[in-house]
């Protein structure tokens, strides 16, 4: 391949519109790279390289930010995106509606428990009983159910909030480790239920981000929406409760095989008594066990932080860290010797994330043939990636955020389970890659049959039936008799009911608390994504079909695309537009174009970065 | 209970090692065996349907000749005059005539107790112990993602399917892509009249692998074909797929699984599920609960004279299961909370019918008015695993040795 000048030809690319990214530079040795943290060289640096390093320590780049990146040297990009805590970073904090208050401490663990505790002391969750009627406790019942909606609601106002953060941010990375830590301490506000700890946890990822492994997992071990998270309110002594122990070291630190479960119920002791307060944690002194444990070997009144120690003392907590940022960042497979070997350089570095980041940024392994361009992205890194290299300002609220992630298998604060997301190969089948294409579709083309579910019940709890029932003047008892899924069969007739005595009602508890949940919740803004594609190829100088075509494969895939799909795409776009010249349809062509992009995002190359 | 008390571990031994020699006699080559064993183990095929939200199994199989039952659920109690007594201690749930045919015929094993130690109140917690046959622990892939990658080293497409809205956890598998689609009609590429070539394009060939991106690249190209494929495939057999079998009301996806062994798909694997927590019935449950259950013994026995009609009854074997069953006494909305242990189903002429581990104590109950656990629900999986499938090493798929109870034909 010929070598130009590279910030020549960068320039052309940028104002002429011209070649892929692929087809530019050198990419000579890097078939030989694979394994190799020696930094590549000032000579090695190069717009691709440059694209691949935003693609993966970030969200993806724009032409732009490309660029930027390209025009410094490597070591310097590099550390540009590791080293951002220079970089001013002016984003919104998070605006919480006004839904939560003191009465609602502490929350009862159950619908039971909360309405047992009404029965027992005569209140609870801040709502007396009624000294008389009917359903006396139903308010009881509507204020536990209340929270868990618009704990939930809220919950998808802050992965909202996050996503935007994800899509303007200027420390890219910073979003981008807080991600990985939120899939490596995976807590799911399912069970938390505490919108509010799980931001608190948000927050705290960020500002530990790219910091000491230390210092964040005993923060981790502190925070209460883990704590929660992981049973910590069980986990007192006399009776531990293994859960916490056991995933600090199964999945925290050292991984299955480094312990055994005598070493669980010992490090469990070490944690008994720890607990929250509120959105604060507490050690409850009377609660914790201030006898000897022996955890891996060593044996002493350990505390829980003693007992971090002693894991991070471990060779496989440095490896199993250390091999799962690199399978994160760099490429699912590494041979054992390297695996090794980043843990040693983990160690080295002390537990600093930072230092061990720019080794493997500025390294030849990262811009290796294996490793570029092999990675599957994650649902949530497709989409936020997608939207910023459409050049959108915000987040569009149709699709909806959550929804969309979800179907495509990772919604924020709602990780599967304990273990987190499992990545790679494990996003795609063959009704998520069909889905992977749709989400493109929906957003090129919005539904227009879209309904808000942060304001319309799902069928879950046949809200809306209720809601329509009690509207019509029933009786709550007739109005609250479940449907099934159909009416009919084995129904009986509804006139013969009577109101039936009751302390509460769970399905009129379920409708008033939807209905006081909406009213405090604020709404998820709804419009669609501002996108402009005629204007995105006109700056870019786009003349022709082709030109456009290979404009936008270069701005949105990192894999090459072989040359007759290319001519396909631009045939379909022509044969759209009756021209190949872009000139004669400015006026026209935003359509041709949106369709265009939808069948570029839908090839399978684009899944990966 | 007498006589529902099996000697399941005498059973299991003798499975396991039977099925041991035969799995020795086909690697020392004994023509007959190898034959014989490959040819019935290909076919066979397992449907799991999960009842989401929790099954309350003591309104489902009534203990009519237990008075604690009675006395923990004074109000919402059936009453022995209403149920489908199939045997001197049990009946079935006035709505299931399907499921009381299914056991007096022989084809229905119910396992009593089943449930883990430390059981979760979460449905949503203890619903991913079950898909992943590993209560308390980071597994990632399910038991069925696990079992598929076992017995399928070929990598065979079409192996797992799984008919959801979203994919399950149970098919999650390190190797295998489970084919995931909810509506046939939907499974399907959006997209414009004018696209659909370039979006249906066949991926170009296998592209050198000396090229960046090649391995997942590749990879990619593979689900995407088997997606067009699978999408083309599923949409043939459910638009071509007619029965004259009634399924009842909610079908759930049933036919759709009917529909695709009707057309040789070389699935083996099926993995559907009554959605939605559907069974989460904490009040007034009676009729609902009721409805609920007749949906789903219609639908099972219809699916199983659907096999019949289509002759591969021999060939397929039911699961139905819940993630925990509901708490033993009524609460005060005439409904039930969570609960712990319950029944598990494995239904199929090649079952061997009847009654299969100890029934939980009612009159034993916990601090939470909950029954202990008798049968570890793996020991089921192990039992489908090895029993059914052949597999002769569900200790290492479920890491741990779970028994099996001896479930079906010629394992014992």
């Amino acid at each position: 391949m010929m070598r130009h000048p590279k910030w020549a030809r960068f320039r052309q690319l940028l104002a002429l519109c011209v070649l892929s990214f692929a087809a530019l530079g050198s990419q000579a040795a890097a078939a030989d790279w694979q394994d190799d943290l020696q930094p590549i060289s000032a000579s090695d640096w190069s717009p691709e390289r440059a694209a691949h390093l935003i693609e993966r320590a970030g969200f993806g780049g724009t032409p732009a930010g490309v660029a930027r990146l390209a025009a410094m040297p490597a070591r310097q990009a590099v550390q540009s995106l590791v080293r951002y805590q220079r970089i001013a970073n002016p984003l919104p904090a998070f605006e919480p509606s006004d839904v939560h208050d003191p009465g609602l401490e502490p929350f009862a663990a159950s619908r039971p428990a909360a309405t047992n505790q009404a029965r027992d002391t005569g209140e609870a969750l801040g709502v007396k009983v009624k000294p008389g009627g009917n359903r006396r406790m139903q308010q009881v019942a509507d204020r536990f159910l209340y929270w868990l909606r618009a704990s939930r609601l809220e919950a998808h106002r802050v992965s909202y909030w996050w996503a935007h953060r994800m899509l303007v941010t200027q420390r890219p990375l910073e979003e981008k480790m807080t991600l990985f830590w939120h899939g490596h301490f995976a807590t799911s506000e399912e069970k938390v239920r505490d919108y509010r700890k799980l931001l608190k946890q948000n927050e705290l990822l960020r500002a530990q981000a790219t910091g000491n492994f230390r210092t964040l997992m005993i923060a981790v071990a502190r925070d209460p929406a883990m704590l929660s998270y992981l049973d910590a309110a069980q986990n007192v002594k006399g009776a531990p409760n293994e859960n916490f122990a056991r995933e600090i070291m199964e999945l925290f630190t050292m991984g299955v095989g480094h312990y055994s479960e005598q070493d669980i119920r010992e490090a469990a002791r070490a944690f008994t008594g720890w607990n929250y307060a509120g959105l604060e944690f507490k050690v409850n002194p009377a609660q914790h066990d201030n006898a000897d444990k022996t955890v891996l070997g060593r044996t002493g009144n350990f505390d829980g932080v003693q007992v971090i120690d002693i894991l991070l003392a471990q060779p496989a907590t440095a490896e199993f860290i250390a091999a799962k940022l690199y399978r994160y960042f760099v490429r699912e497979e590494l041979s054992p010797t390297l695996r090794t070997r980043l843990g040693e350089l983990l160690r080295e570095s002390k537990y600093e994330i930072a230092p061990f980041l720019e080794t493997l940024f500025n390294s030849r392994d990262f811009y290796s043939d294996a490793s570029v361009a092999t990675r599957i992205k994650p649902p949530v890194e497709l989409v936020v990636s997608t939207y910023r290299k459409m050049g959108l300002r915000a987040v569009p609220g149709i699709p909806d955020f959550n929804d969309l992630t979800e179907s495509l298998g990772q919604k924020l604060l709602f990780p599967p389970n304990v273990a987190g997301w499992a990545h790679g190969r494990s996003w795609i089948t063959p009704g998520l890659l069909f889905a992977r294409g749709n989400f493109v579709y929906d957003t090129v083309f919005p539904p227009i049959d879209f309904v808000p579910t942060d304001r319309v019940p799902n069928q879950l709890y046949q809200i809306l039936s209720v809601a329509d029932k009690i509207a019509t003047g029933q009786d709550i008892t007739t109005a609250t008799k479940p449907d099934g899924k159909t009416e009919g069969r084995g129904a009986a007739p509804m006139s013969m009911q009577v109101d039936r005595d009751e302390d509460f009602n769970t399905r009129l508890a379920s409708y008033h608390a939807w209905r006081k949940a909406i009213e405090k919740v604020k709404p998820i803004p709804r419009s669609t994504a501002q996108l402009d594609i005629s204007a995105m190829l006109r700056a870019a100088g786009c003349k022709t079909t082709q030109a456009a075509v290979d404009h936008l494969l270069a701005r949105f895939l990192s894999a090459p695309v072989p040359s007759d799909t290319r001519q396909k795409i631009t045939a379909l776009l022509e044969a759209d537009l009756g021209t190949a010249d872009l000139t004669q349809a400015d006026s026209y062509m935003e359509d041709a174009l949106r369709n265009t992009l939808h069948v570029i995002l839908s090839l399978p190359a684009y899944q990966l970065g | 209970m007498p006589e529902h008390n099996h000697s399941e571990h005498h059973h299991a031994g003798i499975t396991r090692r039977s099925l041991m020699q035969a799995m020795t006699g086909l690697a020392a080559g004994t023509p007959f065996l190898a034959a014989h064993a490959a040819r019935d183990m290909s076919k066979r095929i397992l449907v799991v349907l999960e009842l989401s939200g929790a099954n309350d199994g003591f309104n489902t199989l009534v203990p009519y000749a237990d008075d604690a039952y009675y006395r923990l659920r004074p109000k919402i109690g059936i009453r022995p005059v209403a149920l489908r007594k199939i045997d001197s201690q049990y009946g079935f749930n006035p709505g299931m005539s399907g499921f009381e045919r299914l056991f007096k015929d022989g084809k229905m094993a119910i396992v009593h107790g089943c449930g883990y130690a430390q059981p979760s109140f979460s449905h949503f917690t203890s619903m991913a112990y079950w898909h992943t046959g590993a209560p308390n622990s980071g597994e990632p892939y399910g038991w069925l993602g696990r079992l598929a990658d076992a017995i399928d080293p070929a990598l065979t497409s079409n192996f797992l399917v799984n008919i959801d809205e979203r994919q399950s956890l149970a098919v999650n598998a390190a190797r295998h892509v489970p084919v995931v689609f909810d509506d046939p009609e939907r499974f399907r590429r959006k997209g414009l009249h004018q696209s659909r070539p370039l979006l249906d394009l066949a991926p170009q060939g296998a592209t050198p692998s000396a090229t960046p991106g090649s391995t997942s690249q590749r990879y990619l190209n593979s689900v995407a074909a088997s997606a067009r494929e699978a999408s083309q495939l599923v949409r043939t057999a459910w638009s071509s797929y007619k029965t004259p079998v009634d399924y009842g009301l909610i079908s759930v996806d049933l036919p759709k699984v009917a529909a695709m062994i009707a057309a040789d798909l070389p699935t083996r694997l099926y993995y559907t599920a009554y959605r939605h927590n559907a069974f989460d019935t904490h009040v007034q449950q009676g009729e609902l609960h009721q409805r609920l259950l007749t949906y789903v013994s219609d639908a099972v026995s219809g699916f199983m004279q659907d096999m019949e009609r289509i002759g591969r009854a021999d060939d397929v074997t039911v699961l139905v299961f819940s993630e925990f069953g509901r708490r033993a006494a009524e609460n005060t909305s005439l409904g039930t909370d969570h609960g712990t242990a319950n029944h598990m189903y494995v239904i199929g002429k090649p079952v061997k019918g009847g009654h299969y581990g100890k029934p939980p104590s009612l009159t034993e109950l916990d601090a939470g008015g909950n029954v202990a656990h008798t049968t570890d629900f793996r020991r089921v999986y192990a039992s489908l695993i090895e029993g059914w499938f052949g597999y002769p090493d569900s200790k290492a798929l479920l890491s741990g040795e779970f028994a099996p109870l001896g479930i079906f034909s010629g394992s014992t």
